[in-house]
């Protein structure tokens, strides 16, 4: 017959159901600061340098605002490829979700090159590696913002 | 600044401009303090530009 170990009722805490666990003030707290932190990192997106501005670090989001926006009309100027959604294969595909990463600058950049790209010579390829980098530059600013949202050392 | 097409950077003047923005944005965003922040943003510019052009001279036996 199987032995059963006695269990010290003192030892064993109880643990509270998931709901009250969700109620509590520290998760409420929790999920504001989430919520918050997401909102700054979209609106880092949207306007490079916003999500730092909103919390004030003024420095980080003039140097954000400013070094996308430079690649971004370099870019443009010198006839680089600014993709959209009508690609035809996946590098099309993956330049325009780089482009994407830029935010309302990617409309800037379309307006900015009204005569199209023309990458036939080494300018036009220059120009669409700078539209890129700005991209993925500013969803790395707006990850950083996120960060910081949340509270952790940036 | 021509924005039709008129606006051109030789290779060179690309590779400088790219390695200026990018180090800049990287020092501010990787640093708090300005001292760490411009000691930073020097060595990354160094780098990108010992790194890019030891990739063009790699590359050279191979251009033609």
């Amino acid at each position: 017959m199987d032995e059963i170990n006695p269990v010290d009722e003192g030892s064993v805490k109880s643990v509270p159901p998931a709901e009250a666990l969700e109620a509590t003030p520290e998760a409420d707290e929790t999920s504001s600061l989430e919520a918050k932190a997401w909102g700054v990192a979209v609106a880092g997106w949207l306007v490079p340098g916003l999500g730092h501005a909103l919390q004030r670090m003024w420095g980080r989001a003039a140097v954000v605002f400013v070094t996308v926006g430079l690649l971004v009309v370099a870019g443009a100027s010198l006839r680089g490829n600014v993709f959209s959604a009508r690609g035809s294969d996946a590098f099309d595909a993956l330049g325009y979700v780089a482009d994407l990463g830029t935010g309302s600058f990617y409309f800037l950049a379309r307006t900015l090159e009204r005569n199209g790209a023309d990458v036939s010579h080494a300018g036009g390829d220059y120009g669409t590696r700078f539209l890129a980098t700005a991209g993925v530059l500013n969803l790395l600013a707006a990850l950083h913002a996120y960060e910081a949202a949340r509270g952790r050392k940036a | 600044m021509s924005v039709n097409g008129g606006f051109q950077f030789s290779h060179i003047q690309a590779f400088w401009f790219f390695a200026a923005v990018i180090s800049v944005a990287f020092g501010f965003l990787g640093r708090r303090q300005p001292k760490d922040r411009v000691k930073y943003i020097l060595w990354s510019f160094l780098l990108f530009l010992v790194v890019g052009i030891g990739i063009g001279w790699l590359m050279y036996p191979f251009s033609r």
